[in-house]
């Protein structure tokens, strides 16, 4: 017999009203766990995404739209930019780096992505043994997401399909080569199939007509035609006009946007305005924007957290309104045990190994509930294709949760413990 | 070896009943005697050391208890001296022999399982050690309640009624059982009662609270 056996005794023995008190304890750990992840996890993701990226360039419409569908390949394009003025503002001297991007075309819901190699490398995304970057058209490299998901490897071939998301239109005539895979990146670009910019003209170049054809349809306005992501959004190539060569020039052709690093942080000041101001294109700030999110977003994540913490409060007044009620019903035996000769402090060690006893068992609870929730969202979300995220990833931050906890479970036993120090033994157990 | 000397006892300041002298020697059994509300549970808790006596001296095996104060009380009482009360204060959570080794873990001695399994082979509740004690009868669970009293050796095992709501038979059997640890261990045993059952067990008598 000891205070630790003792405790466990007396849990067993109050079996209901100790489950609802580690339940409620683990209820609130697990919640706090849930949002150290999901926020950590979509934190980097976004900080790996945005990094190096100072300004995006595109067609005019919601800056957020521009970010989010160029750097996080979340939302639909805003349109499409002439690939001269592209190419013009890529020789800024203002500018270091200017990547193109060209959206329209998906293969299974992963967005073909057609670029150059400085995009990959803007990432440090490194090539798997065996593979390299696409030298010609209808050649293509395959994030690792997209390659473990869709069983590919270099070598194999798949046709693209119309659209951003699956269901699209295939382009089964048109099948590209995988010639490289990447390694996880941890950014974006697991998910993302890059090939050359000319792959794309190429399959749009020659597919005119039926680009022509549905455009006509678009055009008509059919209202019932479930359009959604499948519209020509994100189209770099326009329909040919009647009056152009089908082979095209690189006068029509287009790209979606561009993405721009700075040489100095004083392009930030002029640029923008300058591009805004000068063409018919929208220049976004990543960081500006994506601060714009987090105001919305943060005030979000913020008020759960504090709902967390005010669970974890209402667990610890759960223990202690146990232990005080325990109390109550075991001053018998509490001043029995004092007249066996027990000293207060023993008793009150007892109280607090009981209480603690709890929040231990409820913050492991809460922690491996926690992290099996995330790996439910993670499995959740991961047929979405736009979030990855993982359960089993443990980060520092929830090494506190055992101090906290614990404290929490040592202030609830604190009223009821030192109720010991006053017990009459003979009024108690006696002259009652 | 229990000595007494102008004892008042009571508590909130009022004397509810006085012994003026009574020498215990060790081994020697003593019966205090009186009709309920006399006084003689007061008295008893008073020799136990469980209250403060209003005035006077309580000496047991040469410690005055008047001079032991807060946890240094405690811990003499642990180990010298065995309290069995009327209500007996079963611990619900535990097993019958884990009621008996609480007594140890309560006095901070070393806990033998042998010990508490062989007093309680010696009172026949050996079978129910683990048992919960709201499963046991009032017989037996007084049993474990005198087992609970007996398990430190103590100098003195003080009783207060532990025979009255037993029916004659068990009466009998479980005085003898006591007489017999008391005697085992030289301890001497001070047992409050109305019981008329038992007087005949007891030498030395002492009647509180008036007239018979």
């Amino acid at each position: 017999m000891n205070s630790l056996r003792l405790s466990f005794a007396y849990l067993r023995h109050k079996t209901l009203s100790t489950a609802l008190t580690v339940t409620t304890f683990a209820a609130g750990v697990a919640m706090i766990v849930v949002l150290l992840l999901v926020n950590a996890q979509l934190q980097t993701e976004f900080a790996n995404n945005l990094k190096g990226i100072d300004l995006v360039v595109g067609a005019k419409g919601s800056p957020m739209q521009l970010i989010l569908s160029s750097v996080f390949h979340l939302d639909l394009p805003t349109g499409n930019i002439p690939l001269e003025a592209a190419l013009t503002l890529g020789r800024h001297p203002m500018v270091q780096q200017a990547i193109p991007l060209s959206l329209g075309d998906n293969f299974r819901g992963y967005r073909i992505v057609g670029t150059t190699a400085a995009y990959p490398e803007h990432y440090r995304a490194r090539l798997r043994a065996g593979g390299r970057y696409w030298k010609k058209e209808m050649e293509a490299v395959l994030g690792a997401e997209v390659a473990a998901r869709c069983g590919l490897t270099t070598g194999d071939s798949f046709a693209g399909s119309h659209g951003l998301t699956a269901g699209g239109e295939l382009h089964a005539q048109f099948p590209y080569t995988v010639v490289g895979v990447l390694e996880p990146t941890d950014s974006v670009l697991d998910r993302l199939v890059l090939t050359g910019m000319e792959s794309v003209w190429y399959i749009h170049e020659h597919d005119s007509d039926h680009d022509e054809a549905e455009a006509a349809g678009e055009q008509q306005g059919q209202p019932g035609m479930p359009q959604g992501d499948d519209r020509h959004d994100g189209h770099l190539a326009p329909p040919a006009s009647p009056a152009g060569p089908a082979g095209g020039s690189a006068a029509r052709r287009e790209v979606t946007s561009l993405l721009i690093s700075y040489k100095s942080p004083l392009a930030a000041v002029g640029l923008p305005r300058l591009i805004n101001k000068t063409t018919s294109m929208q220049a976004a700030s990543p960081a500006f924007e994506m601060a714009r999110l987090n105001a919305f977003m943060g005030r979000g994540t913020e008020t759960l957290r504090y709902f967390a913490w005010f669970l974890i409060a209402l667990a610890g007044f759960g223990i202690f309104a146990g232990l005080y009620n325990a109390m109550n019903e075991r001053r018998y035996d509490l001043a029995l045990m004092r007249s066996f000769g027990a000293r207060p402090g023993k008793l009150f060690a007892l109280m607090m190994t009981e209480s603690l006893v709890v929040a231990l068992v409820g913050v492991l609870l809460g922690i491996l509930a926690g992290h099996l929730l995330v790996q439910g969202i993670a499995t959740w979300l991961s047929s979405s294709k736009h979030i990855q995220m993982t359960g089993m990833l443990f980060l520092v931050e929830e090494a506190w949760l055992f101090p906290v906890s614990l404290a929490v479970g040592a202030l609830a036993a604190l009223l009821p413990a030192i109720r010991v120090y006053r017990i009459d033994i003979f009024k108690t157990l006696v002259h009652h | 070896m229990l000595e007494i000397q102008g004892l008042k006892a009571g508590y909130d300041d009022k004397v509810i009943v006085e012994l003026p002298q009574l020498a215990l020697p060790s081994g020697e059994h003593c019966l205090i005697l009186g009709d309920s509300g006399s006084g003689k549970t007061t008295l008893l808790c008073t020799l136990a050391g469980l209250l403060t006596p209003v005035a006077g001296e309580i000496t047991v095996d040469g410690q005055d208890l008047g001079a032991l104060r807060g946890s240094a009380l405690d811990a003499f009482r642990g180990r010298n001296i065995g309290v069995i009360y009327q209500t007996l204060h079963m611990v619900s959570a535990l097993s019958v022999l884990e009621n008996v080794l609480l007594a140890q873990y309560a006095a901070g001695v070393p806990q033998d399982r042998g010990k508490a399994v062989r007093l309680l082979e010696r009172l026949g509740i050996a079978d129910k050690r683990d048992d919960k004690p709201e499963t046991l009868s009032q017989g037996q669970q007084q049993r474990v309640a005198i087992a609970r009293a007996a398990i430190n050796s103590p100098r003195i095992i003080v009783g207060d009624e532990p025979t009255s709501a037993l029916d004659d038979r068990a009466c009998e059997t479980v005085l003898g059982l006591l007489l017999q640890l008391a005697a085992a261990s030289g301890a001497s045993l001070v047992i409050a009662t109305h019981d008329q059952r038992i007087k005949g067990h007891f030498h030395q008598q002492i009647r509180v609270g008036g007239a018979p």
